[in-house]
């Protein structure tokens, strides 16, 4: 039983679709598996934000089904979001409390025990280097401070499936590295994490698997390897240029 | 003939298409054609000139007549007041809120002419309202016979010059004294409350004049008016008689304003740049530790959401002030109402009714229209219902709490009454909270005072709810006290 649930993947869709009078989101089918660190790149208006809010149950698909950790959106959203974290490109926080009290409301929207979501938001307060400006409100933020913050809400309960939109957008140095190396500390605990970016050296170094949207519907998938024999091109922004080139 | 670039002129022609473009802005964020806008603002100025002509003409207005000067003098001090309140917000919008003025003190401009202009701005922002109100009275007065009321302009332009140095001089002196985050809550509140000054003074004039003693009013009027402070030959007149275009006066008020700008100007535009080195750096002052830092998760999601909403509204003191603002001016319509009646229970029941409704439908816009993360809340595990349930209790539960002495209060004193008076509360309360919740539109905080204008379906409702509810509590009470 517990090899099937693991053997379940991380996220299925299948078939995708969603327009807004005309197709942003267009027959996509993929799959990724637990553990694994995909990254779903594709030219500005491509539909991967479109995807990710139907894949967190933010916006309804016109038609096919996604599948969260092997539970349906559609006929069961709570358990399917309660394993989930979603980490959109504009942080969403509130500018007037303080950083553990937005912890303490996200950690409550998950139900988590007040047990278990103290001593975690202590530790992803000090890990993420926030515990300094503990005392402060958020609204008073730089763009990176207010993007890991965003980001220990989202890790607070420890969700199976992390996904983030442009993570990394607007971030110095010293914070995009300590994004990058939380999110490998995920995958390597057993999570997953799909992300979009528009940064494709960190598509190139942190991801296993590599997905190429264009127009709505996914044209490429596999490893940087694979993509690079099937253009024979050396860089994935060559590749990428390639594959999204309007023709 | 255009300004040579990067001139003092060219700088002020800029910030007046800016101005122009603020205010002609239509509810998609666009500007409206250039030609619409103009031929609706004309065809309004027509009419005004029109009314003037009537009011002047028809009525039979004794334009030479030296006591116009008073009644000129009050509504030129009047309209002083919310020049005031207008150039506060300006100011603080100039402060704090435009995103120019780092570009503008980047490049090689002189900072005094960056702030001449952008006091000169908000000089003729304040004006312009007034002028376009008074001017067509100037025009017709002078086609009367009477061209020395054309000096209505330079009379408007020297008081909106006085209101905005007053202003801007206020708010940088708040900087200096208080920090950039309290200045920017204290001139906001500042502004409401000077804008709401006219209002609430004229309803307690409203409130003595309608007292038992009925010839209170009439006495307090006469007295002050033989006053040295308001009689004939006060000071306070003085914005009148310019306007009327006796020169002293005229002389004196165009001076007074000229000084004010240049003094501003001349003195604290230092103070200007070393204001928005504050506002810039506002968000990154360092709170203190006050207490070892906790972490405190609660057991239901009602309460993570109430508390979370009601902290949001309590550290924005800008908000809370213009939700109570609103609630004053239903005070003095209120106690009007209380005295009018021959028995006050059905007078207290609808303006309670009233009262909570208000609060109810303010606080619900501001907790369900604006709220600050939507996605975070629909991408939890949480149902849609419960958390609408969440931000229901946060917003009914306030003014419930509010009137629950005065509700006890009319439930011991008259029990039939009072608990019809609970019910049309607490319907009120709730009915006006549920109209948001369906019919609300999501909207930034910030546009809390916009709301009636950006959704006219939500707020026609709200005020039926609170007529409907605040009637049948009249009637309620009034057929209960039999």
């Amino acid at each position: 039983m517990n090899d099937a649930i693991s053997d379940t993947p991380a996220l299925r869709l299948r078939g995708l679709r969603k327009s807004f009078g005309r197709p942003a989101v267009d027959g996509i089918d993929l799959e990724v598996r637990r553990g694994e660190l995909y990254a779903l790149l594709g030219p500005n208006g491509a539909g991967k934000t479109t995807t990710l809010r139907m894949v967190t149950g933010l916006l309804a698909p016109d038609a096919g089904q996604v599948e969260v950790l092997g539970i349906d959106m559609a006929r069961d959203p709570a358990a399917a979001k309660r394993g989930m974290a979603y980490l959109p490109d504009d942080p969403m926080l509130y500018g007037k409390l303080k950083p553990a009290e937005y912890l303490e409301f996200v950690a409550g929207l998950w139900g988590m025990r007040a047990e278990d979501a103290e001593p975690r938001a202590l530790e992803l307060l000090d890990w993420l280097d926030l515990t300094p400006h503990a005392h402060e409100l958020t609204e008073g933020f730089s763009r990176g401070m207010k993007q890991k913050l965003a980001l220990a809400g989202a890790l607070i309960h420890a969700p199976q499936l992390l996904i983030l939109d442009e993570p990394l957008t607007g971030l110095d140095a010293a914070a995009a590295r300590q994004v990058k190396d939380l999110l490998l500390t995920h995958v390597a605990g057993g999570g997953t994490v799909i992300l979009t970016t528009h940064i494709l050296e960190v598509a190139e170094r942190l991801a296993q698997r590599i997905g190429i949207i264009r127009q709505g519907r996914l044209i490429a998938e596999g490893t940087l390897a694979e993509l690079r024999a099937r253009t024979q091109l050396g860089s994935l922004e060559d590749v990428f240029l390639q594959l999204t080139e309007d023709r | 003939m255009k300004p040579a670039p990067g001139s003092a002129l060219w700088l002020l022609r800029h910030e007046l298409r800016l101005s122009w473009f603020g205010a002609t802005l239509n509810r998609g964020g666009k500007r409206m054609p250039g030609a619409r806008t103009l031929i609706t603002w004309t065809i309004a100025w027509a009419l005004l000139h029109a009314f003037a002509f009537v009011l002047l003409f028809k009525g039979r207005v004794d334009l030479s007549n030296p006591q116009l000067a008073i009644g000129a003098g009050v509504v030129l001090l009047a309209c002083a007041t919310f020049m005031l309140s207008n150039a506060l917000r300006a100011s603080v919008v100039a402060l704090f809120e435009r995103g120019d003025l780092d570009l503008l003190l980047s490049s090689p401009l002189p900072s005094r002419s960056i702030f001449t202009v952008r006091l000169l701005g908000i000089v003729a922002g304040t004006a312009a309202l007034y002028l376009f109100l008074f001017a067509p009275f100037a025009h017709v007065a002078a086609v009367l016979g009477r061209p020395g009321w054309l000096a209505i302009y330079p009379a408007v332009g020297a008081i909106a010059t006085l209101a905005a140095c007053a202003a801007m001089l206020l708010t940088l002196a708040l900087v200096r004294l208080l920090g950039a985050r309290k200045t920017r809550v204290i001139a906001q509140v500042v502004a409401a409350i000077a804008g709401a000054l006219l209002f609430l003074l004229s309803q307690a004039y409203n409130m003595v004049s309608h007292d038992s003693d009925p010839g209170a009013g009439s006495r307090l009027a006469r007295r002050v008016a033989e006053s040295s402070l308001l009689g004939p030959d006060s000071l306070l007149w003085l914005p009148g008689r310019a306007a009327r275009g006796e020169a002293l006066p005229l002389l004196v008020v165009v001076l007074l304003a000229a000084g004010a700008f240049m003094l501003t100007v001349g003195h604290t535009h230092r103070f200007f740049a070393h204001g928005l080195q504050q506002a810039a750096s506002m968000g990154h002052a360092r709170a203190r530790p006050r207490a070892p830092l906790r972490v405190h998760v609660r057991r239901s999601l009602l309460d993570t959401i109430v508390i979370k909403e009601w902290r949001l509204i309590w550290r924005d003191p800008h908000l809370i002030s213009q939700v109570l603002l609103q609630l004053v001016y239903l005070l003095p319509l209120f106690v009007l109402v209380l005295r009018g009646a021959d028995t006050p229970g059905p007078a207290i029941g609808a303006g309670l009714t009233l009262l909570c409704s208000s609060l109810s439908s303010s606080l619900a816009w501001i907790v369900i229209s604006g709220e600050d993360a939507p996605d975070l809340l629909w991408s939890a595990p949480a149902s849609r219902h419960a958390i609408r349930m969440g931000k229901l209790a946060a917003s009914v539960m306030p003014p419930l709490a509010l009137v629950a002495v005065p509700l006890l209060w009319l439930v011991v004193r008259t029990p039939v009454a009072g608990l019809m008076v609970c019910f049309t509360v607490t319907a009120a309360v709730f009915g006006a909270a549920l109209i948001v919740q369906w019919v609300g539109r999501p909207a930034p905080r910030s546009d809390f005072r916009a709301r009636g204008k950006e959704n006219f379906l939500c707020s026609f409702l709200e005020l039926l709810n609170s007529a409907l509810w605040g009637g049948l509590a009249w009637l309620l009470v009034s057929m209960g006290g039999r």
